[in-house]
């Protein structure tokens, strides 16, 4: 039986019937890591021994008798800017390259509590920074889907792994796109949650603000399991809310009749490639059919999104990534003069290209005689954004868009290019921005490759924005995640 | 607005390589190009109301981490602290 190819709710359910074991299923899932890692490179670092000593355990209190965790026993890969105490967390940096954290991120902790199976480590672009998991320092990550082309990012590691069943589920971090996008590329399920309903406490900070941790996977109620699990007020994160325990997955209702999808005119405009558009429009069609009311609506200010963005997450960027200076952890130059020269060389040995174009990019919009050029003006635009979202949500219940404008890009092809690479996340930032929940699904293929629709929920609203997912999953029958890899 | 490179890798502490240069340069100006696009708000920069951020009552938390574990992550380490270079003459 080819255990790695099911959800983890089908998982869950087999484990309480016996119909299978949690050694098991680790074992399908590493023998499946065996078989295509060579070819998709999404992991970073495996945990091979550790999972199934983990899922030994769990097999023991299943024998017991005890109640655990619907997760329990179910394989998750974790993005490696998420600290995990006594596993590597490179963020795929030179800088973090032998880092080994002494704690537990609290997402970290409530996925063990729960009696999950940690696979290892997954891929990313270094420091979150990037849309095609690209600026790994140490690998590229194919699409399963077309292994000349890239899985997406920052969080290619995570939406290349589930695709490719290395993993049931993984958690990625999304701070202008980073979940959404490379799920849209890789053809699988995944949620940006609301700013504050997700613990950022042990994520290795890129823009304090923007950033949030969620999770992926291949189905819905996957992707809400893992919601539940992983939701709820920390005291470690000044900014994480008190929203109760929700269980998404528990309140699921696929029943779209009466439910509002706004359609903003600017996110299907001259930039999104038409047969992205036509996808997309072609799956609210088929929601509209099922009884959804569909509204076009406007959201002028999202032409300066973008800028507004890499304004705000850059300046954020330089000040979080100051703490790499060679001194108390991390990558330190063999040789130097000074402190100074130290810090310098340290620095620029240690982050690559990328990174230090947002480290730029931030200095220089805090420089002096800028901040009122640059970042008042974004900070002062992110309000008027947030403000165009909330008057559209007094009229429709949910907001659809596409994910991404076009579908996964070739390896190399936009590399070289910055500007080219930032618009990749044209549709994603401004719900960083504001600061919204919002879900990647599959909703068909172009020229074989995976495309994705971007669902939005007002603020602390996941009930919502996964039960119109889900409504649509049902719709079309199920999603199909996991292409043959060639 | 042209940006000038040396003098804002000075402030962020980096050294961009000379062979690279005249590539960064020129795509830093293009970024910088793009997100100055912005339209004016005649309006103050006030305090977020909405934003989620509380403040917390003090409480004492006690240090779960010993000396040994913080210092495994260090780059050079001494008689059990961590050596840094020269700073006073």
């Amino acid at each position: 039986m080819e255990l790695y190819k099911k959800s983890a709710a089908e998982l869950s359910d087999m484990l309480r019937k016996k119909e299978c074991s949690a050694v098991e299923i680790a074992q399908s899932v590493f023998s499946r890591i065996e078989e295509v890692e060579n070819k998709v490179d999404s992991y970073l670092t495996l945990c091979k021994n550790e999972a199934l000593e983990k899922a030994k355990l769990v097999d023991k209190a299943f024998a017991d008798g005890k109640e655990l965790h619907p997760l329990a026993g179910i394989p998750i890969g974790i993005k490696d800017n998420i600290s995990t105490k006594g596993i590597k967390t490179t963020c795929a940096s030179k800088m973090l390259e032998n880092y080994v954290p002494p704690f537990n991120a609290t997402v970290v902790e409530k996925i063990n509590s729960a009696d999950m199976v940690i696979t290892g480590k997954l891929n990313m672009d270094e420091f979150a920074m990037g849309s095609s998991t690209e600026n790994s320092y140490f690998k590229l990550t194919k699409n399963p889907h077309d292994l000349e082309r890239v899985p997406g990012g920052s969080s290619g590691g995570s939406a290349a792994a589930v695709a490719a069943g290395e993993a049931i589920v993984s958690l990625g971090s999304d701070t202008g796109g980073s979940i959404r996008q490379p799920s849209a590329f890789c053809g699988v399920v995944g949620l940006k949650p609301t700013y504050g309903s997700v613990s950022r406490y042990g994520l290795v900070a890129f823009a304090s603000s923007l950033d949030q941790i969620g999770p992926l996977g291949r189905t819905v109620k996957d992707v809400a399991m893992l919601q539940s699990l992983i939701c709820g007020y920390d005291r470690m994160d000044a900014t994480s809310k008190e929203i109760g325990s929700p269980d998404f997955a528990k309140e699921l209702k696929s029943n779209l009749s009466g439910l509002k999808i706004g359609i903003p005119k600017e996110y299907f405009g001259d930039g999104i490639d038409s047969g992205v558009k036509q996808s997309v429009m072609n799956a609210i069609k088929e929601m509209e059919k099922a009884g959804a009311a569909v509204k076009e609506i406007s959201l002028p200010s999202t032409s300066y999104a973008l800028n507004s963005y890499y304004i705000i997450s850059s300046a954020e960027a330089s000040s979080n990534l100051a703490r790499f200076d060679g001194v108390k952890y991390g990558y330190r130059t063999p040789e130097y003069e000074n402190l100074i020269d130290m810090y310098e060389k340290t620095r620029s040995e240690g982050f690559g290209d990328e990174v230090k174009r947002r480290i730029m990019l931030g200095t220089f919009v805090l420089s002096s005689g800028y901040y009122d050029a640059y970042y008042k003006k974004a900070k002062l635009l992110q309000k008027k954004i947030s403000g165009e979202f909330s008057a559209a949500f007094e009229n429709v219940d949910i907001i659809a868009t596409p994910t991404v404008p076009s579908t996964a890009f070739k390896i190399g092809e936009n590399i070289g290019d910055p500007i080219k690479m930032y618009t990749a996340d044209i549709c994603t930032v401004t719900i960083n921005i504001a600061g919204l929940p919002a879900i990647s699904v599959p909703c068909g293929f172009e020229n074989n490759l995976p495309v994705g629709m971007q669902l939005i929920g007002n603020k602390f609203e996941e009930q919502t924005l996964l039960n119109a997912a889900f409504g649509y999953e049902q719709l079309v029958g199920g999603f199909k995640c996991l292409p043959e890899i060639v | 607005m042209k940006i000038d490179i040396k003098h804002i890798a000075k402030l962020a502490r980096l050294r961009i390589d000379e062979q690279k240069f005249e590539k960064f340069e020129k795509d830093m100006q293009s970024i910088v190009d793009m997100i100055e696009n912005l339209p004016d708000i005649n309006e103050e920069l006030a305090l977020d109301k909405e934003n989620p951020m509380a403040l917390r009552k003090d409480k004492a938390v006690t240090n779960k981490f010993t000396r040994e574990e913080l210092l495994k992550n260090a780059p050079q380490v001494q008689a059990g602290c961590l050596v840094v270079p020269k700073t006073v003459e």
